[in-house]
């Protein structure tokens, strides 16, 4: 089977700035893929080229098997997107803004009650969007992206200002989507929520991909020989025991033997950690000489 | 192109028109500067109450206005008989009373106010014309009047009082094209809506819809002010046609505007740069008639379009601008709708 997304050498130059430099990846139908990277990496960029709203510098990309953005006639009703920024219509109501996508994906309007039900802004359809709070304008633009039930939904940072809860909820969509056999292409630079949700992970650095597996592997790439375990003891104490220190792994068997384990965890890297160990920096800083997402 | 995403499009604008307040201000301050001059310059002319008696179908009314012209303002009441209408009179209701004979009857009557105003006192002469046009006869005898024209009178002579609503059609039309339609156009690249729309569109339909969302203020704003102004047009062919090219012509270039400039609060700040020349152009083409200056008026589309305006007010054509004045407006609007088309494509919207 085709992949659902593919780039090949995918450059993309503002001026002297590379906002992509050579970027090749797939994405299988029906994966949670996520690329991650710090602000300014690329990963805006890459969005905007698969979703047509910008031309390469150099190299090709393909959704669902069309070239973008000179076939992007052909997958305009198979791919939606939600933005990082809400860009909906302020003084319009949740319902007018769902109707007018509706019209122009040529779908009935019943579809965006279905889909504002979906996201629970049913109560407040006809309230004008200027009223919103920040988590339900994320909703409705969820709401906008479901509606012409994409098999390539696009994720630009979507959990960015969402409190826990629509987080989760968000999270829980992703994934009954995923089920339902779309493919899911999520930026982010939250590593958790990457851990969570994606099959696979791509970490973007300065326009170039510096590593792609699925986070399980990923971690564990990074951990070498240096296997831990957290103890917290029935008298509160903290202990952090290398599993490969004879003296450490003893002492384990021995506080587990005396029943004073309260709790024990392996101790693993996170993705953010991997990130550090593979480009020396933090998910929190800026592109290296630049500001800003490209 | 697809026409349904073109139309989805432009409702959702014209929706959003009527609920931004700014916009809602730059479309009816125009149109109220020609309300509001077309009132003031009614309280120039002298105005007169005259009551009719009559069972015809207001033959008499009709012609009584059509030979009383611009020279004063008749406020008609209709009187069931010769004794109400002398009673309006003699209350001084009115200034003048004209009593129709019915079919049969030996004449019409006359009733004129022992204070009537210099107007009604002429109306009283003009009552006879009227009389006579309305029953199908040639008018009483009367010298040949010949109109003589002021020597060296200029084209805004010519247009005389209509100069006002001119005026103010051609504001409304500066407005909605580098005001309006490009304040919606930055406002969506700057909220990222654009951005969205690009998903479901294409950039040309999107441009497509604004562009027409833009030509239906125009129309109507246009229609509107004619209808409130009560401007007498001679030749509407050409006076809406060459209104239409204006406004066509001029919101290719605010849509220009719109792509170019960064945001809304830039259009506010820059916007005005480009108004005041452009009414500064309009006004200069009823001063300058030859020269260089009139030359380079030639070149632009808004003052060939100002001429053929005033062209379909004016009886007299003022300016009698032919084709060149069509070439001058059509070249321009393909070139600023080819920048468009072009600047479209090569920036990613």
């Amino acid at each position: 089977m085709p992949p659902a997304v593919a780039v090949d050498d995918l450059s993309k130059h503002y001026g002297d700035v590379r906002a992509l430099d050579g970027v090749s990846l797939a994405v299988a139908p029906g994966e949670i893929f996520g690329l991650l990277g710090p602000n300014g990496a690329g990963k805006s960029s890459m969005i905007r080229i698969l979703t047509g709203r910008a031309r390469p510098t150099a190299g090709a990309a393909w959704v669902l098997g069309h070239e973008v953005p000179r076939e992007l006639e052909a997958i305009r009703g198979q791919i939606n997107l939600v933005a990082e920024t809400p860009n909906v219509y302020q003084r319009a109501t949740a319902m007018e803004n769902l109707e007018l996508f509706c019209r122009l994906y040529g779908l009935p309007r019943r579809r965006a009650g279905e889909v504002l039900e979906h996201v629970r802004l049913s109560d407040v359809a006809a309230r004008k969007v200027k009223t919103f709070s920040t988590g339900m304008r994320q909703r409705l633009l969820l709401a906008r992206a479901l509606l012409n039930r994409p098999r390539v939904l696009f994720l630009d940072e979507p959990t960015r200002g969402l409190d826990p809860r629509s987080a989760r909820e968000l999270h829980d969509t992703v994934t009954g989507l995923a089920g339902e056999g779309a493919t899911i292409f999520l930026t982010t630079h939250d590593m958790h929520e990457a851990d969570a949700l994606c099959r696979r992970v791509a970490f973007l650095a300065d326009g170039r991909v510096v590593a792609l597996d699925t986070p399980r592997e990923l971690k564990l790439s990074l951990r070498g020989g240096t296997p831990a375990a957290d103890v917290v003891l029935d008298d509160g104490a903290d202990l952090r025991l290398a599993l490969d220190e004879p003296g450490d792994a003893a002492r384990l068997h021995e506080l587990i033997g005396a029943r004073r384990v309260r709790s024990i965890h392996s101790r693993e890297p996170t993705l953010a950690e991997v990130f550090i160990a593979l480009t020396g920096r933090s998910l929190e800083d800026g592109p290296a000489g630049e500001d800003g997402e490209r | 192109m697809s026409p349904r995403r073109i139309l989805a499009i432009l409702a959702k604008d014209l929706r959003d028109a009527w609920r931004d307040g700014r916009i809602l201000v730059l479309l009816l301050l125009p149109i109220g500067v020609g309300v509001f001059t077309t009132i003031a310059n009614d309280q120039s002319v002298p105005s007169t109450g005259v009551a009719i008696v009559d069972q015809a179908d207001g033959a008499v009314t009709r012609e009584l206005r059509s030979v009383t012209g611009k020279s004063a303002k008749l406020v008609f009441t209709r009187a069931a008989d010769a004794a109400s209408a002398r009673a309006l009179v003699a209350k001084q209701e009115v200034d003048v009373a004209v009593v129709v004979a019915p079919a049969g009857a030996p004449r019409a009557e006359i009733l004129v106010a022992q204070d009537a105003s210099p107007a009604g006192q002429s109306i009283v002469e003009l009552v006879p014309i009227a009389l006579a046009r309305a029953a199908g006869l040639e008018p009483p005898a009367r010298p040949p009047v010949r109109v003589v024209p002021a020597a060296d009178q200029k084209p805004g002579d010519i247009v005389g009082s209509s100069f006002d609503e001119l005026f103010s059609i051609l504001l409304f039309v500066i407005f909605v094209a580098l005001m309006v339609v490009p304040t919606q156009t930055a406002e969506e690249l700057e909220t990222g809506t654009f951005g969205a729309l690009r998903l479901a569109a294409t950039g040309r339909e999107i441009l497509a819809a604004k562009a027409l969302a833009g030509c239906v203020y125009g129309v109507a704003g246009v229609g509107l002010t004619v209808v409130l102004t009560g401007l007498d047009v001679s030749d509407p062919p050409l006076f809406y046609g060459a209104a239409f090219a204006l406004i066509v012509t001029l919101v290719g270039f605010g849509l220009l505007l719109g792509l170019l400039l960064p945001n809304t609060s830039a259009i506010n700040t820059y916007a005005g740069f480009l108004i005041a020349p452009l009414v500064l152009v309009a006004g200069a083409v009823f001063t300058f008639d030859s020269g260089i200056l009139a030359a380079l008026l030639d070149l632009l589309p808004l003052s060939q379009a100002v001429k053929l305006l005033a062209d379909g007010v004016s009886p007299r054509q003022p300016f009698g601008a032919g084709p060149l004045a069509w070439l001058v407006i059509v070249v321009w609007a393909t070139a600023g709708y080819g920048l468009l088309a072009r600047i479209a494509s090569r920036r990613e919207l």
